[in-house]
């Protein structure tokens, strides 16, 4: 990143704050998807998705003992 | 030129992916093997007790067959190792911000070591994982706060390790070492001043045994296989970037 705004000081700067923020941003919502995900996962107890049952708990049941997450 | 943070990101994604994967197929082949067992005994033991007039069995309506929790399984683990890349990255890329793609392959080696001791290895030893037939419901919600907690703890105290490693750059290698071991016993001391697990555990002591050694063994899988995609890939890009001579680099 310096190589370049050394070579284009006056149109990289701003260009860079910009992309930089935007980057960022994505990162934080694939940060975010990532922790629902894992919330989805590890500790839900059919407050997400199921009215009717515990679908997901029940699906990711195997995972969550093999990685250690407390179970029923 | 974009920030390095995307192209981690993607490398993040690849490595969880190829890592969940190894790690769901490892636990498929070698651990459903127990857990089926486990549950096994579980309902035979559920059958006891009803047989022995007891009030409640506990065992619950199922809503997926066996086999479709094994494939949950391979799902789960994949999505785990999905999840776990995109926190890595960022976690990964914010403490080399300075120099991102310099020495890829140690780095992410190192890396992923550390985030399997911080987040698979301590918390596996202060809550070891139990197979099916273990677990209190009305303990459910304490035991997910408890077993946060060694998580967060372990997280921490890998960032304070490294933090009292780095900010005493200027003294002695000795005096590093041994403030930075001093910091780990003191993170392993809150970490076990947790209060333990409430649940008994009503399984043979060889099964009980043999699934922990696997989970920790899924976890490990998981780590190897993730430390060795991240780092080909960030080698790759590494290469590739320097392979033209005086190109900027595009990664």
């Amino acid at each position: 990143m310096s190589l370049h705004s050394a070579q284009h000081p006056s149109t990289t700067a701003a260009q860079d704050a910009t992309t930089r923020t935007r980057d960022w941003l994505i990162a934080s919502a694939a940060a975010i998807v990532a922790i629902i995900a894992l919330y989805a996962m590890f500790f839900d107890h059919g407050t997400l998705i199921s009215a009717t049952g515990d679908y997901l708990h029940e699906f990711a049941h195997d995972g969550r003992h093999l990685f250690g997450a407390p179970c029923h | 030129m974009s920030t390095p943070v995307l192209p981690l990101l993607g490398r993040g994604l690849a490595a969880g992916g190829a890592a969940g994967l190894a790690a769901g197929l490892f636990s498929l082949l070698l651990a459903e093997p127990l857990m089926d067992r486990a549950i096994r005994l579980e309902e035979a033991r559920s059958h006891e007790h009803a047989d022995a007039g007891a009030a409640a069995v506990q065992h619950h309506e199922e809503l997926f067959t066996r086999s479709t929790q094994h494939f949950g399984l391979v799902v789960t683990s994949v999505v785990f190792g999905l999840a776990l890349g995109v926190l890595f990255a960022i976690a990964y890329a914010l403490v080399h911000r300075r120099d991102p793609d310099v020495s890829p392959w140690p780095r992410a080696l190192l890396f992923s070591g550390a985030a399997f001791l911080a987040i698979s290895l301590l918390p596996a030893l202060r809550y070891p994982a139990n197979p099916p037939g273990v677990g209190d419901s009305s303990t459910v919600s304490d035991r997910q706060g408890l077993w946060l907690a060694a998580v967060v703890i372990g997280v921490l105290g890998m960032f304070l390790v490294w933090q009292v490693y780095v900010r005493l750059a200027d003294r002695s290698v000795p005096v590093r070492q041994v403030a930075a071991a001093v910091t780990g016993v003191a993170v392993l001391a809150v970490l076990f001043a947790l209060p333990g697990n409430p649940d008994e555990v009503p399984v043979a002591a060889t099964l009980l045994w043999d699934f922990r050694v696997l989970s920790i063994a899924s976890h490990a899988v998981l780590w190897a296989v993730f430390g060795v995609v991240f780092g080909a890939l960030g080698l790759r890009a590494f290469s590739r970037a320097a392979a033209p001579a005086g190109a900027v680099p595009v990664s």
